[in-house]
């Protein structure tokens, strides 16, 4: 095997995880902070690629330009799904969030299938270029996503240390009885931060519509890279998203050349299994946290 | 409790007869959703023209009575195992008196079983894998002929015409109809000394293939040969566009057929080439309603909006017009008698001359090839209906 084919595979790993990076992130906060598996972030993704198309189709916009729009706007909804809704159940045992999410994940779907039905939209190539280094080429649109979504990750992530109410989201993560007392509204901050959560899965649905084709179909897969990479990084660590986003693209990658493309998401659950048994606090995630 | 069983099993067709003898009940387990939803409403679209015909025309003349159609849909989301459990569902709570094969050659090989249990006549409009038909079941019919009927004549057309074709790849969905096109087209690169320099599968449901196609790429293929679905193949040639890989010849099936792959892809459909079961511009005369493929193309555009039809239309148009023709051949609605009807059916139809072999599938048609070309399909072979040279070289 070739140099040159292993950089490119390598690169395509990278590009995926990048992408990825952005699936995994909100999902990742909401988990780390309310403690809350939300099975309704896949959906989130599409309804944030629909939104794109929609932009695309309509008004002609790229999928880049209208996640500005897009990610606030599915943050609002999420804001207020948790505050009228995931509220109410916040302190029953995480099976019972888990049941709730699922339903509204349900709900969204099937909307949304009735909605757009299961067809297959795509979104026009934004540049349509393609970037060569040699032997490697990678395609401009995929290289712009990918270093979006880290973008917007990691400037989630300087967010969170940097500003006021950031740091009331971290320290509610690290401790709810003690932010409390120190005279932080957990309520208020669950809500936000679920809000933050589904505006980054909305902006994560406009950088895949670049890339892939949209489907209400696609939920369960997003879901899935987000669970993986969330996993491998380390819950509630925006950082190790990004980690954990990269690392599952690059093995998904790796994994589609020596093991074969029909097996390439089961080296991905292979790698979630070990993860598991071997580090399940995550690449970056800290011990008793997980 | 197995007696039990036995008797509701034994029972069931009955009481079908005896309750709705006043219209033909057909069962049509279709996806209607998810990722099959594209090929399911094609499905959909041409039984709905031939039952719209029939009601047209009076019914379906079963023993010197004229009754009408009624099919009743039932989506299994692309799901087989749902596939299987709405054929039990029709055949059961519905009454069907017959049943059309869910999509393609998977589900419509679990669900016939089905059929053959209950004795309940199955037309399959969209299989064709043998593997379906090698079950030794009486009561399924296939208006598909074998894949080999597919490759076989792109291998012939592509080694005539470009000697210097050496290399192939073969990429299939892990799914029956696209492993039983890639093994056919194992068969047909080995008996031309072409050299398979990759073969691989995908799950269903990917969405990248990046990492494929680049080891695709670095084996350099001359000839790309990928089998699918319309949803797999856009990605898929999309990617490769992505990736710069511009073989010499790029063959994909089934998609290419459809509209819907021409206008997803635009630019990027030119000079792919496929093959299918039929093409509206094939002229056949028929003993069926439809009469001629002239006159069905132009049934179909009237009724839906000046859309051609393509062959997955066109077969669940025929799965209708044949078994009218088969039963009224019988006379009757009881299953085993349309069943050997349709056994000895030898008919000429606006899908073709149909007749089923010894397995029920149909053994004679001749499945043209062709490829996009200035955004349109156009047939290569039979030279019958030859519309344009086969060209070489992708965008």
């Amino acid at each position: 095997m070739s140099a040159s084919l292993l950089a490119q595979v390598l690169a395509n790993g990278l590009l995926l995880g990048g992408l990825y990076a952005a699936v995994a992130a909100g999902f990742s906060l909401v988990w780390g902070v309310l403690n809350v598996v939300n099975m309704l972030h896949g959906s989130a993704i599409v309804l944030g690629s629909y939104a794109a198309w929609f932009a695309s189709a309509r008004f002609g916009v790229n999928p880049f330009l209208s996640a500005i729009v897009v990610g606030p706007a599915i943050g609002l909804l999420g804001w207020a799904v948790q505050r009228f809704v995931i509220q109410r159940v916040i302190t029953a045992p995480v099976l019972i969030t888990l049941v709730l999410t699922f339903a509204l994940d349900l709900i969204l779907n099937n909307g949304m299938i009735n909605a757009f039905s299961a067809d297959y939209r795509k979104v026009p190539p934004v540049t349509g270029a393609i970037l060569t280094f040699g032997p490697i080429g990678l395609p401009l649109d995929r290289v712009l996503a990918a270093v979006a979504g880290v973008v917007v990750t990691l400037a989630v992530h300087a967010y969170l240390n940097n500003s006021r109410l950031g740091r009331a989201i971290v320290a509610v993560r690290m401790d709810r009885e003690t932010s409390m007392l120190m005279g932080v509204k957990v309520e208020h901050i669950y809500a936000v931060t679920f809000g933050l959560g589904l505006a980054l899965a909305g902006i994560a649905g406009c950088l895949m519509a670049v890339v892939f084709p949209i489907s209400p179909l696609n939920s369960s897969g997003y879901l899935g890279i987000a669970f993986v990479a969330c996993v491998l990084g380390g819950l509630g660590s925006i950082v190790g998203a990004i980690v954990g986003g990269i690392v599952l693209g690059v093995v998904e990658s790796f994994g589609a050349i020596f093991v074969g493309p029909e097996y390439s998401v089961t080296v991905a659950a292979v790698l979630l299994i070990a993860m598991l048994l071997l580090r399940p606090q995550g690449l970056l995630g800290r011990a008793g946290y997980e | 409790m197995l007696l039990g069983g036995l008797s509701a099993t034994a029972l069931a067709p009955g009481f079908a007869f005896g309750q709705a003898t006043n219209e033909i009940r057909i069962g049509a387990p279709l996806p209607l959703t998810g990722p099959l939803a594209p090929e399911g409403r094609k499905q959909k679209r041409g039984y709905d023209l031939w039952a719209a015909q029939v009601t047209k025309d009076g019914g379906v003349d079963v023993g010197g009575r004229k009754l009408p159609v009624r099919i009743i849909y039932s989506d299994y989301q692309s799901a087989t195992p749902r596939g299987v459990q709405a054929c039990e569902f029709l055949v059961n709570q519905e009454k069907a008196h017959f049943l059309f094969s869910p999509f393609g050659s998977g589900a419509a090989k679990a669900g016939s079983a089905i059929a053959e249990r209950y004795k309940i006549p199955m037309i399959a409009p969209t299989a064709s894998s043998v593997e379906v038909y090698d079950q030794g079941f009486k009561y399924l019919f296939g208006t598909f002929t074998p894949n080999s009927t597919l490759t076989e004549p792109l291998a012939k057309l592509v080694t005539e015409k470009a000697p210097d074709v050496k290399k192939v790849a073969i990429f299939s969905r892990n799914d029956l109809l696209p492993l039983s096109l890639a093994n056919e087209m194992r068969k047909s690169s080995a008996a031309r000394n072409l050299s398979v320099v990759y073969d691989e599968k995908f799950a269903i449901g990917t969405l990248d293939f990046a990492a494929a196609l680049t080891q695709m790429r670095a084996a350099a293929p001359d000839w790309v040969f990928v089998g699918g679905y319309i949803n797999d193949l856009v990605q898929v040639r999309s990617q490769m566009r992505d990736l710069g890989m511009k073989p010499k010849v790029l063959t994909m099936i089934a998609g290419p057929a459809y509209e819907e792959y021409i206008q997803a892809l635009k630019g990027a459909a030119e000079n792919v080439s496929s093959a299918a079961w039929w093409h509206p511009s094939v002229r056949y005369e028929g003993e069926d309603l439809f009469r001629s493929t002239a006159n069905y193309v132009e049934v179909f555009k009237a009724a839906y909006n000046g859309d051609t039809p393509d062959y997955a239309e066109a077969s669940a148009s025929s799965a209708g017009a044949i078994l009218q023709l088969a039963l009224k051949k019988a006379g009757t609605l009881e299953g085993p008698a349309v069943r050997d009807a349709l056994a000895s059916l030898n008919v000429r139809t606006f899908w073709g001359p149909v007749h089923f072999g010894a397995t029920g599938q149909i053994d004679s048609l001749t499945p043209p090839v062709f490829q996009i070309q200035e955004g349109k399909a156009v047939v290569l072979v039979p030279d019958e209906i030859k519309r344009g040279e086969f060209r070489f070289g992708i965008a």
